[in-house]
């Protein structure tokens, strides 16, 4: 095989040797309750879940629980430290940057635009790597060959640069930085459902749905397609995890979100002119985003190994 | 042997020109060629004479096919921004961002496999875990923000390493542990992995049955088998770090290919940024072909 | 086998590749750095941009006044202290007419490379930057002159196109002086790799991306009123990143950086090492607007009440209070305030409403908002301020933050909808320096208000004082009623360098090395 679907330095390079194909099976031979049984004794699997749960109930309450207007400026109030330093206010938790806007209400926004771009590139990437693999995968040969050539090419291309280039072409923006990524990250969810759907092509249940004359749609539809699953959400977490920090980046270099956005990786950008002094504005920001990105690769690792069949590799 | 090597260098050579196509639409989309030639204060007549000059009034068949033949000839032309060839340029830079990639890789392996092996003979111990704990927040670490954590404790606060710059040795140190850090763990489960499955092999079970001490058996047998597909993976991932350097040159303020990229790009030299684009490419390719031919030749199942 | 790639010569990416890899340690780590500060007698200075072209008419960024001002001599020089024109490269001069001046060259100058300075280097360099093919980015500095003639062994004279008082200003500035020969022989791409002028130091060498090496001349010219340069060596650093400028000379990577941001000046000044100094200067900040709504379709700016909005909307005075200091001010005219002819007298001044924004708004009939965009290349703080200020009212603005030769481009080309422009005035002290430039129906103009065009050009061209202040403070009162643009505020600069240095800040933003001595 000529795909080789190893990873970024910058993203999360796990590799796609985590999620070997022996992962899948049927659903019918791993019931709900062995799954939520080994779910609650797993426990990468129930912090993953505890930290991402945390920021997707934050993110969906941001309105709720912001002290303030995440974009309510206020120049006379600028770089108030944080409540746990001597010059902290009660007002300002996390204190204010630069603008005089609340730290922590932009965290809190902030925490939206992580989700809704890790969520919406995995979409894309998912629908476009799992099509392509699918493919590959079912019917072999000729379009198994197409399949590898074009993953091959995108896997040339240097993704940070690309994505870079794309977005000062077009203009950086959060629509914009969600294309780009999601049309860049495919490549892995390619790979494992073309491995994924080799296997279960093979299964018993596969054969007989032939012989009983299903065309390839309804096979493809509902006999791989939920076969598969366990192995897709693996990737999509590995996915949107590479599409958080690869945003993170887009924007720190000024080409991805723009301001005023609240996106982690801008606020670290803006910070950096003060963490030689005001360290907390780069620390925070980051700590943010190193916690949302373990997360989810805990819940990535914690579905593989739950769903594998023999527990942990 | 021969046919499957055959194959893939066919493969390579057929990514290759896609990839020169779609670094070639790169420049083309940037904008109009002719106009950003001639500059700013060009007027349309010699905006015109520029199109007809440079071939830019061809069919885009034609163009691509006098590019792509410059650029075999390693010429891509000129740079809208400083008064120099890029081939110039990117000789120029490319050193940096080379000697950058070489450490980083350096160091992930130097850490990564010592790490590796300890995890998978110590499996389910307590190193095993803090093996898995480092390679997961490595996965989780944004390099830029990482890099900026390095600046501020070794550069700023204990000053034992330099901030910015290709000067010495020194400068190289922080933005090689910044960038390694991201090969590490993918190296490192490798390693772990094939350990692991060389350990429960028959082989090695026979050997430790027959009384061999046990850092023997690991490394005669162990490690020989397990570090060949690491070799490969380095290769790749190393065309990976040449790719991603652009954010750490970007923090550490390295004048090497990255960054020239990102300034580029931000000043729309886009002659630039698709020579480098091309130019990680065509390193990449060649790397994974080489890795997978190295694979093939030790592993007769990969011939299929 | 080669012990050093030398990668000027490296033409080929195939032997660049082989050869990278070979010598990649050897340049790359091989060499000792040229090690800053007092002891090596090196004074390592480090900014933001790396000029395109070294050729001082080549580039129009402030590195490239810096260059100029050090390697180069101009025909007269201005004192910064009095603002009076003193004999430098010229050592007499005189008005024939309005639109003739004769100039007497100096003796006994030479170039770096050893050619004597002679009229015909004079007048090579001023025909030849006036000429299509020169391609020059300072155009404004040099259009006022018609052409140059020798006239005699020692002696050289300027046709102007139209009176232009502000010609002996630009005579001491923007206008240094090339070697016709040198130049001729080597053309502007060996010119730029390897520049020679007359000034205190000369360029040894220039790499893309690593700065410029120079040293002192040594035969600089006796009598020149700036005097022999007093350190041995002098090293310009692209560091690109502000934050790591700041971290270099914390750690004594270097000895002098510049526009260090308010905030992070008022922290170094804690630090005994180091001398903070902060100076307002004549660079003045504007928003200039797509008042021909080139950038978008139905542009929402070819309202004057929608750009009267937007100046209701910001608070400038916050902003100057707050975020800028160190000696900022408001600007109401568009221009230097102390420049000759810079006047507020009588302009309309939009102080902080935002009620009155909305207001506006509402009445151009855009009560939902508005979306725009926002360029800069500078103090991306600033724009994200105003950005901020505009939100409030309801003005979603989006910030394209692009390099310099980029944002000139695309303002130029009519595809920005704000620009956020700032002007140094090539520290001329006239008015005619800054005004003019964007608003006098030139490259950067995108207004091309006919009428503005018409009263600064009779500014411009008269040699009558009171007639130019009358017509430039009518322009200027245009400009500001139409809202064309809004002027924010004079820059201020912080400068902090080691403390073993001694160095003056001037006004004009051009800091003078040569001047500078160790303590």
């Amino acid at each position: 095989m000529t795909v080789r679907p190893a990873s970024p330095p910058l993203g999360t390079p796990a590799p796609a040797e985590t999620v070997l194909p022996e992962t899948v099976l049927p659903p019918s031979r791993s019931p709900a309750a062995i799954a939520l049984r080994r779910g609650l004794s797993h426990g990468g699997f129930l912090i993953g879940a505890g930290l991402v749960g945390l920021i997707v109930l934050v993110a969906l309450a941001a309105p709720l629980v912001a002290p303030h207007d995440p974009y309510a400026q206020d120049v006379s109030r600028r770089l108030i430290p944080p409540i746990w330093h001597a010059k902290g206010t009660a007002e300002h938790w996390l204190g204010t940057d630069k603008l005089g806007r609340d730290y922590l209400s932009r965290l809190i926004y902030g925490s939206q635009i992580s989700l809704l771009i890790g969520v919406s590139a995995a979409l894309i990437s998912g629908v476009i790597g799992t099509t392509l693999g699918v493919l590959a995968g079912y019917y072999g040969g000729r379009v198994d060959a197409v399949v590898s050539y074009v993953v091959t090419t995108r896997l040339a291309l240097p993704v940070v640069l690309v994505a870079l280039a794309m977005a000062s072409l077009v203009g950086g923006s959060l629509k914009v930085v969600v294309l780009v990524l999601g049309f860049l990250l495919w490549d892995r969810f390619a790979v494992v459902t073309r491995a994924a759907t080799r296997q279960v092509r093979a299964q018993d249940f596969v054969a007989a749905a032939k012989a009983s004359g299903f065309g390839a749609g309804r096979i493809l539809g509902q006999e791989i397609l939920p076969n598969i699953l366990n192995a897709l959400i693996v990737v999509a977490t590995l996915e949107m995890a590479h599409a958080i920090l690869l945003e993170a980046a887009l924007s720190f270099l000024g080409l991805g979100v723009q301001p005023p956005l609240p996106s982690w990786g801008l606020m670290i950008a803006e910070g950096k002119p003060y963490m030689f002094f005001q360290p907390w504005v780069i620390t925070i920001p980051g700590i943010a985003l190193v916690v949302l990105v373990l997360g989810i690769n805990l819940l990535g690792d914690g579905v593989r190994d739950i769903t594998a069949p023999e527990g942990r590799t | 042997m021969l046919g499957f090597a055959l194959r893939r260098i066919l493969v390579a050579i057929s990514v290759a020109l896609t990839v020169s196509v779609a670094s070639f639409m790169l420049l083309h989309l940037s904008g109009d060629l002719a106009t950003a030639i001639a500059g700013p204060e060009a007027t349309s007549e010699q905006i015109a004479a520029i199109r007809v000059q440079h071939g830019l009034d061809q069919p885009l068949v034609v163009q691509f096919g006098s590019w792509a033949w410059h650029a075999l000839h390693f010429d891509f032309g000129r740079s809208f921004y400083f008064p120099e060839p890029v081939t110039d340029l990117l000789a120029s830079r490319m050193p940096v961002t080379l000697t950058l990639g070489i450490i980083a890789l350096a160091v992930a392996l130097l850490v990564a496999i010592p790490l590796g092996v300890l995890a998978a003979f110590y499996r389910d111990t307590w190193i095993d875990r803090t093996a898995l704990a480092v390679s997961v927040l490595g996965q989780a670490m944004p390099s830029f923000w990482f890099g900026l954590t390095l600046i501020m404790i070794f550069s700023v606060n204990l000053r034992w390493l330099p901030v910015s710059g290709n000067a010495s040795w020194k400068n190289f140190v922080l933005p090689a542990v910044a960038l390694g850090y991201y090969a590490m763990p993918a190296v490192m489960r490798l390693t772990r992995n094939g350990m692991l499955e060389v350990l429960s092999s028959d082989y090695v079970r026979t050997a430790r049955a027959k009384g061999l001490a046990p850092r023997k058996v690991l490394i005669r047998h162990g490690l020989r088998n397990a570090v060949i597909p690491v070799i490969a993976l380095a290769a790749v991932q190393f065309g990976f770090m040449l790719g991603g350097s652009i954010v750490i040159e970007a923090v550490f303020s390295l004048q090497g290919l990255g960054q020239l990229a990102w300034e580029s790009i931000a000043r729309n030299d886009f002659p630039v940024v698709q020579a480098i684009v091309l130019v990680l490419a065509m390193i990449y390719i060649a790397l994974t072909l080489a890795a997978d031919l190295l694979n093939a030749l030790l592993d007769p199942r990969l011939r299929a | 086998m080669p012990t050093r790639i030398d990668a000027g010569r490296m033409r080929k990416m195939g032997q660049g590749l082989a050869g990278a890899l070979l010598g990649g340690f050897l340049l790359a780590v091989g060499p000792s750095p040229a090690l800053a500060g007092k002891a090596n007698d090196t004074l390592v200075y480090a900014s933001d941009s790396e000029p395109e072209n070294l050729s001082p008419y080549h580039n129009s960024l402030r590195e490239g006044v810096i260059l100029s001002r050090n390697v180069w001599d101009t025909l007269l020089y201005r004192d910064p202290k009095t603002g009076q024109q003193q004999p430098m490269l010229a050592t007499a001069w005189t008005w024939v007419d309005p639109l003739t001046l004769d100039l007497t060259i100096r003796d006994g100058v030479t170039f770096h490379n050893g050619d004597p300075l002679t009229p015909e280097d004079v007048a090579f360099t001023f025909n030849y930057v006036l000429t299509p093919e020169a391609k020059i980015v300072t155009k404004s500095n040099v259009d006022w002159m018609k052409s140059t003639e020798v006239t005699g062994p020692h002696s050289v004279r300027i046709h102007l196109k139209a009176p232009f008082p502000a010609a002996l200003d630009y005579l001491a500035g923007p206008t240094p002086i090339l070697p016709a020969a040198y130049f001729k022989k080597v053309g502007l791409d060996g010119f730029s790799k390897a520049p020679v002028g007359t000034g205190p130091y000369r360029i040894v060498s220039t790499a893309s991306g690593k700065g410029v090496k120079m040293a002192r001349n040594d035969a600089y010219w006796p009598g020149s009123p700036i005097g022999k340069a007093k350190i041995g060596k002098l090293e310009f650093r692209v560091i690109p990143d502000g934050d790591s400028r700041m971290a270099e000379l914390m750690t004594g990577g270097v000895d002098w950086i510049w526009r260090v941001p308010t905030d992070q000046a008022d922290q170094l000044k804690r630090d005994p090492t180091l001398t903070v100094l902060s100076a307002e200067t004549m660079r003045v900040g504007f928003l200039q607007f797509d008042v021909q709504g080139r950038a978008q379709e139905n542009s929402p700016l070819k309202d004057v009440r929608v750009r009267q909005a937007i100046a209701y909307a910001i608070d400038r005075k916050a902003m100057v209070d707050n975020l800028v200091r160190g000696g900022s001010r408001v600007m109401n005219a568009l221009c230097f305030i102390e420049q000759f002819g810079c006047t507020d007298e009588g302009v309309p001044v939009y102080s902080y409403d935002p009620a009155k924004a909305r207001a506006l708004l509402k009445e151009a009939g855009y009560a939902n908002g508005i979306d725009l965009d926002l360029a800069a290349y500078r103090e991306r703080d600033y724009a994200e301020a105003v950005i901020g200020y505009l939100r409030a009212v309801g003005i979603r603005v989006r910030l394209n933050y692009l390099r310099f030769a980029a944002f000139r481009d695309a303002v130029r080309g009519g595809k920005v909808s704000i620009a956020y422009q700032t002007w140094g005035s090539y520290s001329i002290d006239d008015v005619s320096a800054f005004t003019p430039v964007f608003f006098g129906g030139g490259d950067d103009d995108v207004t091309r208000d006919p009428t503005v065009i018409a009263e600064l050009k009779a500014g411009d061209t008269s040699i009558d004082p009171a007639l130019r202040k009358a017509k430039y403070a009518e322009a200027l009162k245009r400009i500001a009623a139409q809202a064309y643009a809004l002027p924010m505020f004079s820059y201020p600069s912080n400068y902090a360098f080691t403390a073993d240095l001694s160095f003056t800040a001037q006004a004009d933003e051009i800091p003078r090395f040569y001047a500078a001595s160790w303590k």
